[in-house]
């Protein structure tokens, strides 16, 4: 006898959600991507800007004008720094997403294979099968919440890396920037440059907590529905043998 | 007739919820000390003084104030919001380790209600 498993729609977004959570390998794939291409971007452009500026000695460097080697360099390096980290955390965050999309799976088979059991037993003895927690929701909701944060961490970091950042150290360090005034437009554009990875940083990491959140919810759902299980199984023996 | 029960309770899920808390209260600190104190710590020293001022600042002035607060705090915030994701990660791997025996608990209900079930297998 098959036994046919009920489709238990979610509601949207959540419907989204649960559509993509069997693609978790190619999740973790991808962020696994990001943290090489953050890599490569390391080797490859960070640190040869960061050489070509320390090439010569302090005065010569910070006496550069702007448009030459040394201040592209520069350029080059706080652009990069400004995006990489958070594109390095997306990735992540995307391999910690795949682990919950993974166990989201796994709580989901574990229902169906509720189902398949129960619907072999004789109706007047089967245990009825309990909704779908709440908690599902939460996970999902909570994996989400943290992409979406190291998402926007990354954007903001776009954003700078596309204007302030390159604006602001694109001058001459000794003759433009050194002697720039409160009030000036280079050191309200200082302002920003040296304060926001102060709380870009932290906000990275909250929306990582959101996503070991949601790994840790989702376990507690798995447990539930194991436990669940077994008292499904208990309650249905006790009833077949008190006959 | 078996006794059937299931799983025993296990410290590990008694235990965790307290790692997941923690981990929220360390990185929740470490963003309201980043938000609102470091940030404007930061505005204040960069924006408001030219170099010459912050290179030539005397001890106790605030200048020099603002500069230790913003070199000493990010020496121990940093680890302190890592000790959070540690947290969250020493809770996950409580949760997964209380699973093997509620697993060996489920198999043997299984073992147990199996006969049962064939005998009242639906039609």
């Amino acid at each position: 006898m098959k036994v046919q498993i009920p489709e238990e729609k979610a509601p949207f977004p959540f419907s989204m959600i649960e559509g993509m959570m069997p693609l978790y390998p190619w999740i973790a794939i991808m962020g696994w991507g990001f943290v090489l291409v953050s890599l490569l971007i390391g080797i490859f452009s960070l640190s040869p800007a960061v050489s070509t500026f320390f090439s010569d000695s302090k005065a010569v460097r910070e006496a550069a004008e702007a448009g030459s080697a040394f201040v592209n360099a520069n350029v080059t390096a706080h652009v990069l720094e400004s995006w990489v980290p958070q594109f390095k955390f997306v990735g992540l965050g995307l391999g910690l997403l795949a682990i919950t999309m993974a166990l989201g799976t796994i709580a989901k088979r574990l229902r169906g294979m509720g189902w398949v059991i129960t619907g072999h037993i004789r109706e007047d003895l089967r245990p009825k099968m309990p909704s779908i927690p709440r908690r599902v929701r939460y996970f999902q909701f909570s994996a989400l919440m943290g992409v979406m944060i190291l998402v926007a961490a990354l954007i903001v970091g776009i954003v700078l890396g596309v204007t302030v950042v390159p604006d602001y150290w694109s001058h001459s360090i000794a003759t433009e920037l050194n002697p720039a005034q409160p009030g000036s437009a280079l050191l309200q554009q200082l302002e920003t440059v040296s304060s926001f990875a102060k709380w870009l940083n932290p906000l990275r990491l909250t929306g990582m907590a959101f996503l070991f959140t949601g790994i840790t919810i989702a376990l507690t759902v798995i447990i539930g529905a194991l436990k669940g299980q077994a008292d499904l199984l208990i309650g249905f023996f006790n009833r077949a043998t008190a006959n | 007739m078996e006794n059937l029960q299931g799983p025993s309770k296990s410290w590990q899920l008694t235990v965790y919820p307290i790692f997941t808390v923690l981990g929220w209260i360390l990185i929740g600190v470490a963003l309201l000390i980043g938000l609102f104190v470091l940030t404007p710590t930061a505005i204040d020293y960069f924006g408001g003084n030219a170099k010459a001022v912050r290179d030539s600042a005397e001890a106790g002035s605030a200048v020099i104030s603002q500069l230790s607060t913003l070199a000493s705090t990010q020496r121990w915030l940093e680890p302190l919001a890592f000790l959070g994701v540690a947290s969250f990660m020493l809770g996950i791997a409580l949760e997964f380790s209380a699973i093997p025996n509620i697993l060996k608990n489920r198999g043997q209900v299984m073992s147990i209600c199996f006969p049962q079930i064939v005998q009242n297998y639906a039609e």
